[in-house]
């Protein structure tokens, strides 16, 4: 453990008197990266104790070689180690198994960026390992679905950090001034990724079924579990189109994406019971991604005209999937795994008060086409708990700065009709030009197998500082 | 004696009429120089003309932005801004320029770009987008409030970017060979004995942040090379250093912002802003002031 601790600090500080920052190396070739520590406390709400659940230190450089005006050339590779579990003194528990998948950097993930750009008036082109973004919505993924997401600690990062990057072709035509069409062959593929069971984020649904197994095995069932995913072949390619215009003032985006999905879903392909009437058997499930279609728009309006709206920006995103694999069940206990379609939208209203106090609204509604199946009712895919046909909620962010922006308060509220909902604060204070403090405190609550009542004993305090070069 | 007062308010106010016409009607894409009996309105027209660099059909520069603390440690922001200038012979007659600023440094800000469509229209606020490094998304925005600091510097928005004529009164108070400003970032005096007007301008708004401001303006080329505002109480609470350099592009003479420093009186504090590397005329596209512009970017 002195070992790891050591190796921790070291890799901490070692660049810590590095005052340079994003540099050139020749007229062509740009770096910049960082190194960031970071540390979250678990609080736990009902015990009055704290426990360290991470102690992440990650390295992060990005490189830009720019052949041309046209032609560029960009590499982006991140590591990060999780020092918590040589840290924590608490060999075989629940959280120390899960170093292997929580520990280090994942799978592919350590590459973020690694594209080729070709830029000109009417066509732009993006050749490689990237992210693409759609929508504009606060703290809420909704037409944000091309890209796979991480969520290991759940959606509480920045979104850049917790997307998963793929290979993929990106093309924008633009036929006339503000207007684009973007077109994605995506290839690659990668599924999102949840938490382990008993991580500090994983999902209830999960620490359920893996906390049933055992139960299971002492009345004579078993439980296999199948993983299925799309080959990466051009054949099970990913594509999307993307219009993107404005009216006037109005700009807006038509978008449309086909291909598997990046969220495996659980079914069950078969079950023999061990004891009559009960959940006890032989289970084979599997874990699958299904085609699916998306479709939807976007739109976006600052109103600039004298009224009464003047100053506020309207937002708006509409998606509706079609044969989205679906949880049906009872309360806490996943019965059947149906196609079917769903619809979401929001609209978010922005506004500047106070001089630079930024306040940002949204109101939301998933809805579920078929809120039964059979007898069964449409379930939470986190946590297995019974929704509403129509799931509504509220989100509030305001931000401001102090000090000429180098004291940078946030605060995040995010709020469903359940009475489910987080309070994510965050500060940075910018030290010296390569030296910024963060710190923040995640309030989750809710019912227990709300999406955010899941962590409502999961209250989570962190601090990080991140040095620039 | 009626008739006469009539003709002689009738004359007035045709005069009238053809200054604040003249001073409206500024052409973009030309240079204007300072003649002398100009009135204060042509004067502040021209010199609105010259910050907006509105002689020119675009422009290009890189900037530093120092902040300096009392205590003198200082923190930087490196940029690329690019604009260009439409205005209503154009075709975009709607439009007065498009604005891009793209941070390059340092790295915690790197990529950071802000599209800013600015209207003829006074009755209109700019339109804005931002390029989020931390979410690599573009993010509409409502425009920052006019009396909000820019970029976190001892400048409002309003006196970098939205500031218009429209929005002062103006009374000449005298002609005089200009004191000199000191900029302390480079500990040098500028501008001592100078030839200027000295103009008190007043905000049409009220309340507002500041009372008034007084302006020196250069004589020779209309350009702003120093104020003072002074709070709502009547107090100097800011002055603001301005140095021009005049470039030749094309043949013409280009007055062009080179170096800005604005210091708090109250805190001590102060921003310089560096312009380097200064462009006019590049040809730039209006392409470049589009949403995929900002969606470029790598970081």
């Amino acid at each position: 453990m002195k070992k790891t601790v050591f190796l921790s600090v070291l890799f901490a500080f070692l660049i810590f008197p590095i005052t340079v920052f994003a540099g050139e190396i020749g007229d062509d070739l740009e770096y910049a990266g960082y190194l960031k520590t970071e540390l979250w406390l678990k609080n736990y709400n009902d015990e009055a104790h704290q426990s360290l659940s991470a102690f992440k230190n990650t390295f992060d450089i990005g490189l830009e070689s720019k052949f041309s005006d046209a032609w560029a050339f960009f590499f982006h590779p991140r590591y990060f180690y999780d020092a918590a579990y040589g840290i924590r003194n608490d060999f075989d528990s629940n959280f120390d198994k899960n170093q292997d998948k929580m520990g280090h950097t994942q799978r592919t993930e350590w590459l973020r960026d690694c594209y080729l750009d070709y830029f000109s008036d009417k066509l732009d082109i993006r050749l490689g390992k990237q992210q693409v973004v759609w929508g504009q919505a606060d703290g809420l993924p909704f037409m944000d679905r091309v890209m796979p997401f991480d969520l290991t600690t759940y959606w509480l990062p920045d979104f850049a950090d917790i997307r998963i990057p793929l290979w993929m072709l990106k093309a924008e035509y633009s036929p006339r001034l503000n207007s684009t069409l973007q077109f994605l062959l995506i290839p690659d593929f990668e599924a999102s990724r949840s938490a382990p069971h008993n991580a500090p984020f994983s999902f209830s649904a999960n620490n359920a079924w893996e906390g049933f197994k055992p139960v299971n095995r002492n009345y004579g069932g078993s439980a296999q579990t199948l993983i299925y995913r799309p080959a990466k072949k051009l054949k099970n390619s990913r594509v999307g189109l993307r219009w993107r215009s404005m009216m006037g003032d109005l700009e807006y985006t038509l978008n449309w994406l086909y291909g598997y999905s990046t969220s495996a879903y659980t079914f069950t392909d078969s079950f023999t019971a061990a004891i009559p009437d009960t959940s006890f058997g032989d289970y084979i499930v599997s874990r699958r991604h299904k085609l699916t279609h998306l479709a939807g728009f976007t739109f976006n309006k600052s109103f600039v005209d004298p009224g009464l709206f003047k100053d506020w920006t309207l937002r708006g995103e509409f998606i509706y999937v079609h044969n989205q694999p679906t949880y049906y069940g009872t309360d806490g206990s996943r019965k059947k795994t149906e196609l079917t379609d769903n619809y979401a939208y929001l609209l978010g209203f922005d506004k500047n008060f106070f001089t630079n106090w930024q306040f940002s609204a949204q109101f939301y509604q998933f809805i579920t086409n078929d809120r039964t199946w059979d007898t069964y009712q449409v379930l939470n895919a986190y946590t297995y708990g019974v929704m509403d046909k129509v799931e509504n909620g509220l989100t509030c962010k305001i931000a401001t700065d102090f000090m000429h922006e180098r004291l940078k308060p946030e605060v995040l509220i995010i709020y469903s009709d359940d009475n489910d909902g987080r309070i994510s604060l965050k500060t940075k204070y910018e030290l010296k030009d390569n030296l910024w403090l963060g710190c923040g405190y995640h309030h989750f609550w809710g019912p227990p197998r709300g999406s955010n009542g899941q962590y409502r004993n999961n209250d989570h305090a962190f601090f990080d500082v991140t040095y620039t070069f | 004696m009626l008739k006469k007062a009539m003709f002689c308010l009738a004359v007035l106010l045709f005069a009238g009429v053809c200054l604040s016409a003249r001073a409206d009607d500024l052409e973009f894409r030309k240079v204007y120089k300072l003649k002398p009996a100009m009135s204060v309105d042509e004067i502040m027209k021209i010199s609105e003309h010259v910050q907006y660099t509105l002689f020119a059909n675009d422009y290009q520069s890189t900037g530093n932005v120092l902040y300096v603390e009392k205590s003198g440690a200082t923190r930087t922001r490196k940029f690329l801004r690019q604009r260009i200038i439409l205005g209503p012979d154009s075709l975009r007659p709607e439009y007065r320029y498009k604005d891009l600023v793209m941070f390059t440094q340092p790295t915690m800000v790197k990529g950071l770009g802000i599209l800013t469509w600015s209207y003829n229209d006074l009755d209109k606020v700019q339109n804005q987008w931002l390029w989020l490094p931390s979410l690599k998304k573009v993010r509409k925005v409502s425009a920052a409030q006019a009396d909000d600091s820019f970029m976190g510097s001892d400048f409002t928005t309003e006196e970098i970017t939205t500031r218009r004529f429209e929005d002062e009164t103006f009374k000449l108070l005298s002609e005089e060979k200009f004191k000199g400003g000191f900029s302390e970032i480079d500990a040098k005096s500028y501008y001592q004995g100078r030839d200027c007007y000295k103009i008190e301008c007043r905000p049409k708004r009220d309340p507002w942040y500041y009372s008034k401001r007084l302006t020196w303006i250069d004589k020779e080329f209309g350009s702003t090379i120093y104020d003072e505002v002074y709070d709502p109480n009547g107090k100097l609470y800011k002055t603001i250093l301005k140095r021009y350099e005049i470039l030749q592009v094309n043949g013409k003479d280009y007055p062009t912002q080179v170096f800005l420093e604005v210091k708090d009186l109250r805190t001590g504090h102060k921003t310089g802003i560096v312009m380097d590397d200064i462009k006019f005329d590049q040809g730039l596209s209006e392409g470049l002031f589009t949403v995929k512009s900002l969606m470029r970017s790598r970081w």
